[in-house]
């Protein structure tokens, strides 16, 4: 579908694509990753001839691009930018009617691609189709930009990084439902990144590359269990644990449901929550919210008495943690002291949560075996 | 005194910012497409701004003679700057992201900028011609040194007669006369580009 032959570009002295030949398959989903600075978005951009190569000749459809006009080619080729690029002074209905436009298609046909397609992503025809981008959120508007880019059915999409600009939350769905359109559509996509678990995710086939040339062109399994370079692996583990182990704080892990009570609480109730809620302990707030201790069952039976407040027993003096505490120091104070659970204070020294063994676990379980969610 | 002397300034007023506005604009696009013209261009609209209006005017008569085609050339001309410059600062503000993406998908450069990149700098381009009509209706009043008539000749009529009436008189209009120009450029403006800004 699309093929590089010794394809080579310069700016001044600088080297940006080095000799590169590379094939692409129909409906194959390529995800181009590296380093900034290494030729993946001048690779993307030579396949619409947004750049023209010093040297070397690329082929689309098994037709050199170079002797086809520029403008045609691009009609045949979506593309989705970061920036989304939407025009603003259009609604999303003349959006992403804007290539089938030039191309002479009907207008009854347009709106019907603009139906079939918003529905596609779950965006109501009736609600959004008449407004314009600025009304719209960042990840409602690069479905838009998507969805502008796939109009006119064409056999190729490029994307260069077009999920970048949006928080994780929308980047995920986004990234599912590319997916689900690249098996629906079937379409040649080349999508540009710097997240490895992009690439990982999406991609039927991973070109990595380094200073203007290909380092590897794998299967993500094949790049998993066999990275080219050291860089690569570099690449793996930063993205595989998406914050280092070391950077994780007791925050990461407490769990923030626990049961908490007042001192003047009557220890009647205590004792018929604990029974409720088959725990076997209390923490204990002061007047202020800040932590008192911990009372167990078996304090309340030593103290004898189920009149009086819950104030009235000594409280438990726990280990605690601070929120912002690395989470091997509360994993460590919860191995050593044989407590069943760190209390983890806030900076004000109310209570954040409580990191138990069970949470410790899921942590332990996290690193070893990616996410357990 | 009497309506038609203020009408035959907004006259002059309309004609200099209608041809100004039909020079300009493509001088700006051609500023914004062609580098090499644009230094020149550029240049070209900014030393016309710097000669004296009344010298312009002058050296314009010694060609066309006095008479409204004198005033009007001469204030096209003095009105070009603001029209220009701001269409060009206009189109070259275009954000860089929707400009690609109409390259990308295969818009011609005309398409794009007919489309696309006039109308979102026309708020940028508006007001420049916003600004040339505010100063051409104070700079009209020369109209009446080279034969064009226009509130310029109450003025100076007030003048030679130490009339201060008929001063004030053709002071008050012009000042009117700017502001409600300006401000209801200004509400129109704001009316066009309500919902398509971001």
């Amino acid at each position: 579908m699309i093929r590089f032959e010794n394809v080579r570009k310069k700016y001044g002295d600088t080297v940006i694509l080095d000799n590169l030949s590379f094939n692409i398959e129909p409906g194959e989903f390529v995800v181009l990753i590296g380093p900034s600075g290494c030729g993946k978005t001048t690779t993307l951009k030579s396949i619409n001839r947004l750049i023209t190569p010093d040297k070397g000749k690329i082929f689309v459809d098994g037709q050199d691009i170079s002797e086809v006009n520029p403008v045609k080619l691009r009609r045949k080729i979506g593309y989705v930018i970061q920036q989304i690029g939407l025009f603003p002074n259009m609604t999303i209905e003349q959006n992403i009617g804007i290539v089938p436009k030039r191309l002479k298609y009907p207008k009854s046909k347009i709106k019907e691609i603009t139906q079939e397609l918003m529905e596609m992503v779950g965006m109501s025809y009736e609600e959004y189709a008449h407004k314009y981008p600025s009304e719209l959120s960042g990840g409602q508007q690069q479905r838009i930009g998507v969805l502008r880019a796939l109009a006119a059915s064409p056999p190729i999409v490029l994307m260069d990084e077009p999920f970048g600009a949006l928080d994780p939350m929308t980047r995920s769905i986004l990234q599912d439902e590319i997916v689900k359109l690249h098996k629906k559509l079937k379409k040649t996509i080349v999508f540009v990144t710097h997240d490895m678990n992009e690439a990982l995710d999406l991609a039927d086939k991973i070109i990595f590359m380094e200073k203007g040339e290909i380092v590897q062109m794998a299967t993500p399994d094949e790049m998993l269990a066999h990275p080219a370079s050291a860089l690569i692996r570099d690449f793996m583990r930063k993205s595989s644990s998406s914050a280092d182990s070391s950077d994780l704080t007791a925050a990461d892990f407490m769990k923030t449901k626990f049961f908490s009570v007042y001192k003047k609480r009557s220890i009647r109730e205590c004792t018929d929550l604990m029974a409720r809620q088959h725990i076997d302990s209390l923490l204990i707030k002061n007047d202020d919210d800040t932590f008192a201790g911990i009372v167990t069952i078996r304090d309340i039976k030593k103290h004898g008495k189920s009149s009086g407040s819950i104030g009235d027993i000594t409280p438990y003096d726990n280990i605690t943690s601070s929120i912002s505490e690395n989470a091997k120091e509360s994993f460590d104070k919860l191995y050593n002291t044989g407590d069943n659970y760190v209390v983890v204070l806030e900076d004000n020294k109310t209570i954040a949560g409580i990191i138990s063994k069970t949470s410790m676990a899921t942590a332990m379980a996290d690193t070893l075996w990616g996410d357990m969610q | 005194m009497d309506i038609s002397i203020i009408l035959e300034h907004l006259y002059l007023v309309f004609l200099s910012v209608l041809f100004s506005v039909v020079v300009g604009l493509p001088l700006g696009v051609l500023a914004y497409l062609n580098k090499p013209l644009r230094k020149i261009v550029l240049w070209v609209v900014e030393i016309l701004q710097t000669i004296p209006a009344l010298a312009l005017l002058g050296l314009i008569m010694v060609i066309f003679g006095a008479g409204k085609v004198t005033v009007i050339t001469g204030l096209v001309l003095y009105s070009l700057l603001p029209i220009v410059h701001n269409t060009f600062i206009g189109l070259e503000n275009v954000d860089s992201g929707i400009k690609e993406a109409g390259k990308g998908m295969g818009l011609t450069k005309f398409d794009r900028l007919i489309s696309v990149e006039i109308p979102l700098a026309f708020p940028m381009i508006f007001t420049g011609i916003r600004i040339a009509t505010v100063t051409t209706i104070g700079v009209a009043v020369f109209a009446t040194s080279v034969g064009g008539g226009g509130l310029g000749s109450i003025i100076n009529q007030g003048i030679r007669t130490q009339n201060m009436k008929l001063i004030l008189f053709g002071t008050l209009a012009l000042m009117i006369m700017a502001i409600f120009f300006d401000f209801l450029m200004i509400w129109i403006n704001n009316r066009l580009v309500k919902r398509t800004s971001n």
